[in-house]
C-alpha cells in the first residue's frame, strides 16, 4: 500500500517538475532574445522600448469601442510587428484589431475569425490601393477586415462592424 | 523576406504549427509516460505498451483537437499566457542571423529520409516480393521432427513450411492461410524443446495479428514521419509486442528456459564491438544496429529467465489518469 502510494506522489513530483521546467524553458527565449513578442502597457511604451517610430492609430474612434487598447503586443524579432486589440463599450468582447508587421504573412485574427467571406474588393484610398473583405464571423456576427500596404508595413484592421465604419477607421489611420 | 521571417511564418501556418506542437507533445508525452512506467514498476509488455502507444497516437490527434476545442490557443495573448511556446525558440536568433528553427527543419528531413527509408522503402520492397514470388517450401508432416515438437501445443495450429536453407529464417503469415515458416538450418540448430518454443512464439504473432494493432497504429504513424520521438516510441512499441509473443509462447509451452536458449542460439551475437572503436560511418552504423538488437535479445533473454511478468491486470486507472495529465500539460504547449 504505502509503495502504491509513493508511486503515485512521485508520479506527481514528475508532473510538478516538468510544468517547472516547462515554465523555465519558455522563460529563457525571452531573456536571451529581448525584443521578441510581448505585452505593452502602451503606445507610448512600445516606441521607447522596441524603437519603433511610427505606430498607426486612427483618429476616428467609434463610440461602440473602448479606447485605449485592451491590449498591446509588439516585437522586433524576427520581424516588427505591433497589435493593437480594443473591447466593444457593450459586451466587453474583443471587436477590433489593428496590427502592423513587417512581414505579409502575419496573422492575428484569431480572436476575431471570419469565418465566411462574403465579399472581397480593392480600391484606392488615399493613394493606397486597399483590400477589403466583408463576411461573417462566429455566432453569426457580421465582420470585415480591410488591409494595405503603408511603406515597408502591412496593416490590417479587422473589426466586427460593416465595411462602412472600418472604412472610415482605416481612413483616419493614413494621413 | 528573410530566413527568420520565412522560419516565423512557416511555424504560424496550420502546418508549421502541426508539426512543432506534435513534436513537442511527443515529447512531453515520453517524458510523462516514461516515468510513469518506471515509477509504477510495470513490467508486463502488454500494459506497457498501452502506454507507448499514448506517445504515438496523442500527437496525431492533439493539434487538431486543441484547436477544435479552443480556436483562440493560437492567438498571441494564449501564446503569452502558454506554459511554453515553441515558437520562441524556433524564431530565436543565434549570433543575431542564424534561426533556431533551421536546426529543427534539419531534424525533420533527417527523420523524414530515415524514416522512408528504414521503415517505407523496406515494406514497400517485402510487398512487392511477397506478391511478386512464391516461396519455395515443403509443408512439414506430422510425423517429422517439426510436427512432433508441436504436436502438443494447446493452440490451433497454422501450417509449418520448411525452408531448405542453411540460415536461420523464421517468420509467419497472417491472413487467410496463416503460416509458420522456418529453415532447414533452424532445424538443425535447435533441439525439440526449443524448435516448440520457436514455433510457439510465432503462432502468438499469428494469433496477435488478427487484431492487426500495429498495422493499424504504423497508418497513424505514417503521418508523423517527422516525428523524432515517434519514430523511436515505435520501435519500443514493436518489441514489446516481441515481449507479449514471448508471453504467449511460455504460456503454450510451460518453457521459458527453452524459448530463452532458442533466442540465445538464433539471434544472439556474442562478439560485440564498441561502436565508438569502428573507423567508417557505415561499420559504426552497423554495429550500433548490432548492438541494439543484442541488447534487446538479451533483455527478452534475461526476462524470461526472470519469470517474466508478474503483474498481468490492466492498470486502467493509471493509464487513464497518464493520458489525461498528458492531454492537460500538452494543451498549454504550443
Amino acid at each position: 500500500m504505502n509503495k502504491k502510494f509513493l508511486g503515485f506522489f512521485y508520479f506527481a513530483l514528475t508532473v510538478v517538475i516538468l510544468i517547472a521546467a516547462l515554465k523555465i524553458a519558455n522563460y529563457i527565449p525571452t531573456a536571451l532574445q529581448k525584443d521578441t513578442m510581448r505585452r505593452y502597457h502602451s503606445i507610448e511604451d512600445v516606441k521607447s522600448n522596441l524603437n519603433i517610430r511610427e505606430i498607426l492609430v486612427p483618429y476616428y474612434f467609434p463610440q461602440s469601442f473602448v479606447w485605449p487598447p485592451s491590449e498591446i503586443f509588439a516585437q522586433n524579432k524576427p520581424f516588427t510587428a505591433v497589435v493593437m486589440e480594443f473591447k466593444h463599450a457593450r459586451n466587453g468582447d474583443v471587436a477590433l484589431i489593428i496590427s502592423q508587421a513587417d512581414s505579409k504573412n502575419f496573422k492575428t485574427d484569431e480572436k476575431i475569425k471570419m469565418v465566411q467571406i462574403k465579399e472581397r474588393i480593392s480600391y484606392p484610398l488615399k493613394g493606397r490601393t486597399v483590400a477589403l473583405e466583408a463576411g461573417m464571423c462566429k455566432n453569426e456576427e457580421p465582420c470585415s477586415r480591410i488591409a494595405w500596404d503603408e511603406g515597408k508595413y502591412r496593416i490590417t484592421v479587422t473589426a466586427k462592424s460593416s465595411p462602412p465604419e472600418l472604412l472610415k477607421i482605416a481612413e483616419s489611420m493614413i494621413r | 523576406m528573410n530566413i527568420s521571417s520565412f522560419f516565423s511564418s512557416f511555424f504560424n501556418s496550420y502546418l508549421g504549427m502541426f508539426m512543432a506542437q506534435a513534436f513537442c507533445h511527443s515529447i512531453i508525452a515520453f517524458i510523462v509516460v516514461d516515468r510513469a512506467v518506471y515509477l509504477w514498476s510495470i513490467n508486463n509488455p502488454l500494459i506497457r505498451q498501452r502506454f507507448h502507444l499514448i506517445v504515438v497516437l496523442l500527437p496525431v490527434f492533439s493539434f487538431p483537437l486543441y484547436q477544435i476545442i479552443n480556436p483562440d490557443r493560437g492567438s498571441i495573448s494564449f501564446r503569452l499566457g502558454a506554459l511554453f511556446d515553441i515558437n520562441r525558440w524556433l524564431t530565436l536568433e543565434l549570433w543575431g542571423t542564424i534561426p533556431l528553427g533551421l536546426f529543427f527543419i534539419t531534424i525533420i528531413i533527417i527523420t523524414t529520409i530515415i524514416f522512408i527509408f528504414q521503415e517505407m522503402l523496406p515494406i514497400l520492397k517485402h510487398t512487392v516480393e511477397s506478391r511478386r514470388s512464391d516461396i519455395e517450401a515443403e509443408e512439414a508432416d506430422d510425423n517429422s521432427v517439426v510436427g512432433q515438437a508441436i504436436e502438443n501445443l494447446p493452440v490451433e495450429k497454422p501450417d509449418v513450411f520448411v525452408l531448405d536453407d542453411d540460415d536461420y529464417v523464421l517468420f509467419s503469415t497472417t491472413g487467410k492461410n496463416a503460416s509458420v515458416y522456418l529453415s532447414t538450418g533452424i532445424i538443425k540448430k535447435l533441439n525439440a524443446e526449443q524448435l516448440r518454443a520457436a514455433i510457439a512464439h510465432e503462432i502468438a504473432h499469428i494469433m496477435r495479428n488478427k487484431r492487426p494493432l500495429l498495422i493499424v497504429v504504423f497508418l497513424f504513424r505514417m503521418i508523423m514521419f517527422f516525428n523524432l520521438v515517434v519514430l523511436l516510441e515505435f520501435r519500443r512499441l514493436v518489441q514489446e509486442e516481441e515481449k507479449i509473443c514471448d508471453d504467449m509462447a511460455v504460456a503454450f509451452t510451460k518453457n521459458p528456459r527453452a524459448l530463452s536458449e532458442a533466442l540465445k542460439k538464433l539471434y544472439h551475437k556474442n562478439e560485440n564491438n564498441s561502436p565508438l572503436q569502428l573507423k567508417k560511418l557505415s561499420e559504426m552504423k552497423d554495429s550500433i544496429e548490432e548492438y541494439s538488437h543484442n541488447v534487446h535479445i538479451e533483455n527478452r533473454m534475461h526476462r524470461l529467465e526472470s519469470g517474466g511478468s508478474r503483474k498481468t491486470d490492466g492498470e486502467w486507472f493509471k493509464l487513464i489518469l497518464t493520458i489525461i495529465v498528458i492531454t492537460g500539460i500538452n494543451y498549454f504547449v504550443v
